[in-house]
């Protein structure tokens, strides 16, 4: 399910293909854009104000997009395409701030979305606006009589917070043009090259590396008279390698790397690097046992860490999930108790454009709400504070912290940005090490489970279902209380309930390590970070993986030796090795 | 409520990139085949031999051939039978889209783009695995023509394709020992061994030109104010198919298709909406319209949307005369007659013959004992038309064949590929798929004739005639369809033969009996209609007139009108 979620997300970049990109706003000028908008936004709020019902509150945004995809598989492109697209969402909200359109489920009747056109045609984008605007009032009002007639037939709403909440307009014109200058035959041949160093190993049956490129030019004007307009861009490359163990298991690696610029993307040197680095890995994976159902100490690495806290608390501290009457409202009611263990502390900050020299890919400045990011802290010496707000408010916060964020297209909910967490009881990684021993003796346990690097993971928020979480661990090792040398195993996930387990860590290490990834929820894909150190834990629960059943492919692959001889080796048994990728904050104790 | 899952992740599979080509592979048409058919091969090493040869002028299709020919000697699993079948097929797809809205384009893409199919047999042309996840996998196939990453591709899909077919085949016994009727067909038809390379079909085009033509005839959005949407896109697409299969077939086919359209709206006094979306579908660039004729269709097109806006709203009931222009009737016959001739098997346990209306009118009277239909892929050009549904082979290496589906009103054949029905045990060419899909029995050119075609003016006149017999006052002639939906539609007075333009209308019980008993006479006026989509078809139709049709006035409720004018335009621009 995890994997069809993700798959929206791989559409969207997918239609990025076609023509080179070209045009850009001219910046020096008045933007045509912005201007374009800012005219028939007022003439729709004029207009619109003498409606019945009215709309109190209208956006418009466009997201101009330039974007370059290529794909490389065994040695050899198979997708090399470039967009160029202007996305336009109108926001329209009818009634009043107390009461309107986008009450509970109704949420979706706020926002409808187009194309406008390419170049800077004040007429075209005027009439496409206004016909955006007409066919969303349509929508909004139609809505806000349904709305108004559901709220006098239920029962009264436990959460009595308005539907929006009151911010000052904010104007901020950032004149950077965002460049995406992208050499894609180069960038061809590159992937090529990377690509093809993985033919070198016959066990790795799949694998992709894959870069996308895109600058955005965002545009946000509203009936409030907020103006923002401002660059971004993001440049990801990814590569994954795919195998199978003998008993049908699925395995993968990936590595992630982020950059604003394709030119500070690693060398590639260092790319064909981490080919072989994922080539071993997968070959001693391959060859690990299967984990058993386990519950006991174990010790998360800093990145394990960080997508810990995303999922499990992080989820959980989304301002709207606190007053949405399906949700299962885990904290809702736990602000200025203890949630976690006193030393640890944990706060978004979209403000922090990178950590230990790591580029964040949740930073921004304003929120796709308008509202300026701001650090939150949401948990002080393991005690409640705060939630992740957008312009939703609920009881006892009643504004924005600049946490309302969405993909184009889809409206805007609390979402995290960098959620950092610290701690002031840590120890170096070879004494975290020491206590994890130390732990497993105590318990009396022979071993115990070290999560040295996670794919993701995804936990379930609403009431009706269990309120469960997990984590999809790919390198987890069996550390022996015997001093024995570590033993990677496959296979494991780890599973449980969010208080429970927020409660078991009883140390961490001293530094931060960094997950950049994309999160995706009701508001769609939104780049975030995740930093955490690593953590000690009494105890975690495991379970056996879902696995494939097929068998690993019966013929070796094209072009080799003709004879089918399986391939497999001897079970490795290796110790973690003190030579890791800071590629992303990785590192070991 | 469904569960919500906030996943955070940074890796992904190559198959969730199969939506991509989805997107991509939005279809469209054919163009004349150059195929050079090689003289049938009985022997099947002869067969092997001619293939080897085929296959060593293109180096995709070597580099298919020799992963064939690796899977065939290999491919096997414990207690498991070796496959008795593959097939592999690659498509290539080069496309160029562009659209645009009050004068400006919003979208400009070329796209290229490769994708491969695998289909594995197991058991016999008797009872075989295709079922379910047996009917093949599909994966991205690289752009370059690069024998290892092809291969690479291929092998990973036979590997897939052979595993599903063997649990297939197992879910497929026990399906049918459900039912204790045996299936009285083959599960799949023999085919001989065919050897074809075609010419390579390219886009060979500057898209300036044709970018402006869209802006220019979107533009006209500022010579009437009421004109709510006006868009124009353009997809140009070549396609080129590879394929080879176990049998000894290896063949390379290419089509072109050239497709642009216009596409209005407009909303009545009454609130009504009213659209037109007319389409130019081309197997040739020259067969496009020019500049000129292309501007000239968009500005008719804004003036039929004000006379429509203006036009009155047709009479609470009729039930009289219809007269069906050849484009309108184009549209009947592809839904009524083309999509109910297609041999395509239904589930097991349904003894029917086909899933379509006609399942049981084999030897059947299905139209007027005047008309007659047949689907014809191997003709070419028509009335100086290229017809795009042409094709010389078939997506399952078949060669195509003229089919005589209907003679003289009665139900003589279906179009059928290599999946037998009842009294079909043999393909005859129509074995066609939409890219990365697996082929299916569909049309490539239906061509509906009668022998006592009567001209446009007797036609028409022929119409008056029964109003005056009916004692109608008018009868009525529809121009161009949506859906099954009048767009235009004239009123044709008996006294004078005058036509007015009307709104707000649908037909009811316009449909297949309609068809076989009230259709009383058909126009030499033959059209071609060229239908681009995931699979191009042609459908050459003449008008049709209808003794007697209900036309209704449509339930559809009026919408509300703008809430505020559109706005002024720039004065500088």
């Amino acid at each position: 399910m995890n994997r069809r979620f993700l798959r929206p997300a791989i559409c969207l970049l997918a239609i990025s293909l076609g023509v080179p990109p070209s045009q850009f706003s001219s910046a020096s000028q008045p933007d045509v854009l912005l201007t374009s908008m800012q005219r028939e936004l007022q003439r729709a709020t004029a207009a619109l104000a003498k409606a019945n019902p009215a709309p109190y509150y209208i956006s418009y945004t466009a997201a101009d997009i330039n974007a370059t995809v290529i794909f490389g598989i065994s040695g050899s492109i198979a997708v090399s395409n470039s967009i160029q697209r202007r996305q336009a969402d109108v926001i329209m909200r009818v009634g009043s701030a107390a009461l309107d359109n986008t009450h509970s489920k109704s949420r979706g009747s706020g926002i409808m979305s187009s194309t406008l056109p390419l170049s800077d045609n004040p007429d075209a984008i005027g009439r496409v606006l206004w016909q955006l605007t007409d066919r969303e009032y349509e929508q909004a009002s139609a809505a806000f009589l349904k709305v108004k007639t559901n709220t006098a037939v239920q029962s009264e709403e436990e959460d009595k917070s308005p539907d929006f909440s009151e911010e000052p307009a904010k104007n901020h014109l950032n004149d950077a043009k965002a460049k995406v200058s992208v050499d894609q035959k180069a960038w061809e041949n590159r992937i090529r090259t990377v690509s093809g160093a993985f033919l070198k190993y016959p066990e790795i049956y799949s694998s992709v590396v894959y870069l996308q490129v895109s600058a955005t030019r965002s545009y946000l004007a509203t009936s409030e008279g907020t103006a923002l307009v401002h660059p971004s861009e993001i440049s990801r490359l990814v590569i994954q390698g795919e195998t199978r163990a003998d008993d049908g298991m699925e395995l993968l690696r990936v590595e992630t790397f982020q950059a604003a610029t394709p030119g500070q993307l690693p060398s590639d040197t260092e790319l064909r690097a981490k080919v072989d680095r994922i080539a071993s890995d997968l070959k001693a994976l391959k060859n690990a046992p299967a984990a058993e159902p386990y519950a006991g100490p174990a010790m998360l690495s800093g990145r394990a860490s960080a997508v810990f806290f995303h999922e499990v608390l992080g989820h959980r501290l989304e301002g709207h999930r606190q007053k949405d009457q399906s949700e299962g409202q885990t904290f809702t009611k736990k602000v200025n108790q203890r949630v976690l263990p006193e030393f640890l502390s944990v706060t978004d900050d979209p403000t922090l454009k990178e950590l230990n020299g790591i580029g964040l890919a949740g930073t921004y400045d304003f929120d796709d709400e308008g509202v300026p990011a701001e650090r939150v802290v949401a948990v002080e010496n393991g005690v409640l504070k705060n939630f992740l707000m957008s312009r939703m408010p609920i009881t006892n916060f009643s504004h924005s912290n600049g946490h309302g964020r969405r993909q184009p297209g889809l409206m805007p909910t609390g979402r995290q940005g960098n959620l950092v967490v610290t701690s002031t009881k840590s120890v170096s990684d070879s004494e975290l090490r020491a206590k994890f021993v130390e732990e497993i003796k105590k318990q009396g346990k022979p071993y115990g489970l070290y999560f040295e690097d996670i794919q993701g993971g995804f936990t379930l928020t609403q009431r009706a279902l269990p309120q469960a979480f997990q984590v999809i661990p790919v390198m987890v090792w069996r550390v022996y209380a015997d001093g024995r040398p570590d033993e990677l195993v496959r296979g494991v996930d780890i599973v449980g309930t969010p208080l429970l387990s927020l409660n078991n860590i009883i140390l961490t290490g001293d530094k931060l390590q960094v997950f950049n990834g994309v999160c995706g929820a009701e508001s769609g894909q939104v780049p975030v970070s995740a930093a955490a150190p690593a953590m000690l834990f009494s105890e975690i629960e495991v379970q056996k993986k879902n696995k494939g059943t097929d068998r690993p492919p019966l013929m070796p692959p094209p072009g080799g030796d003709q004879n089918p001889a399986p391939l497999t080796e001897k079970a490795a048994v290796k110790a973690p090795s003190k030579a890791e990728s800071q590629a992303e904050g990785k590192a070991k104790p | 409520m469904s569960a919500i899952f906030h996943s955070f992740r940074h890796s992904f599979r190559l198959r969730d990139f199969h939506c991509t080509l989805m997107f991509i592979f939005v279809l469209g048409v054919a163009a004349a085949l150059c195929a050079v058919p090689a003289s049938a091969q009985d022997k099947s090493e002869k067969a092997l031999s001619a293939s080897a040869k085929a296959a060593a002028s293109d180096p995709v299709l070597a580099a298919m051939r020799e992963e064939l020919e690796r899977s065939k000697a290999h491919l096997k699993m414990e207690n498991i039978a070796a496959p008795y079948y593959i097939e592999y097929s690659v498509l290539d797809l080069d496309e160029y889209d562009a659209e645009a809205a009050f004068g400006a384009l919003r979208q400009k893409q070329r796209t290229h783009g490769r994708s491969a199919r695998v289909v594995v047999r197991v058991g016999d042309y008797k009872l075989d695995s295709y079922y379910g996840p047996g009917t093949g996998f599909a994966d991205l196939a690289p752009l370059e023509d690069d024998a290892t990453a092809l291969r690479h591709q291929l092998w990973l899909a036979t590997d897939q394709a052979y595993k599903a077919a063997s649990q297939a085949l197992a879910a497929k016994k026990a399906v049918f020992s459900q039912f204790s009727s045996g299936q009285p067909f083959d599960d799949f038809a023999a085919a001989p061994a065919l050897q074809s390379i075609g010419a390579w079909a390219k886009l060979n085009f500057n898209p300036a030109p044709w970018d402006a033509m869209l802006e220019k005839a979107t533009d006209l959005f500022r010579t009437d104010p009421k004109i709510q949407s006006l868009t124009s896109l353009l997809r140009f697409r070549a396609v080129n198919r590879y394929f080879v299969n176990t049998e000894g077939t290896v063949t390379r086919k290419g089509y072109t298709v050239y497709f642009m359209n216009l596409s209005g709206a407009t909303q009545a006094d009454d609130g009504m909406r009213l659209e037109r979306s007319p389409y130019y579908s081309t197997g040739s660039l020259k067969e496009l319209p020019t500049a000129e004729a292309f501007q000239a269709d968009a500005v008719k097109m804004v003036t039929t949307l004000k006379a429509l806006r203006e036009a009155p709203m047709v009479d609470e009931e009729y039930r009289g005369p219809v007269l069906f222009s050849n484009d309108a009737a184009s549209d009947v016959f592809y839904g009524m007659i083309g999509e109910n001739v297609l041999g395509r098997r239904p589930k097991p346990g349904d003894s029917s013959r086909t899933e379509g209306e006609f399942a049981s009118s084999y030897k059947s009277r299905v139209l007027p004992n005047t008309i007659s239909v047949i689907d014809d892929p191997t003709l070419t050009v028509f009335d100086g038309k290229t017809l795009i549904g042409s094709y010389d082979i078939d997506d399952e290496g078949v060669r195509a064949a003229k089919v005589s589906v209907i003679e003289n009103g009665e139900l003589v054949n279906y179009l059928v590929g290599r999946e037998p029905i009842r009294d079909f045990p043999e393909s005859n060419g129509h074995g066609r798929a939409a890219p990365a899909q697996a082929p299916t029995p569909n049309m490539g050119n239906l061509i509906v004739s009668s022998k006592q075609a009567i001209s446009a003016e007797d036609i028409k006149k022929k119409l008056i005639e029964i109003c005056r017999q009916e004692n109608k006052p008018y009868g009525y002639r529809v121009e161009t369809l949506a859906g099954y939906s009048p767009r235009l539609l004239f009123r044709v007075y008996e006294k004078d033969g005058r036509e007015e333009l009307v709104r707000g209308a649908e037909f009811n019980e316009l449909d297949t009996r309609a068809l076989r008993n009230d259709l009383v006479a058909v126009g030499n006026d033959a059209l071609v209609s060229n239908r681009e989509g995931q699979i191009p078809m042609t459908v050459i139709s003449p008008s049709i007139l209808f003794d007697e049709i209900e036309v209704k006035r449509t339930d559809a409720k009026n919408a509300k009108l703008p809430e505020y004018p559109p706005p002024d335009l720039v004065p500088s621009h």
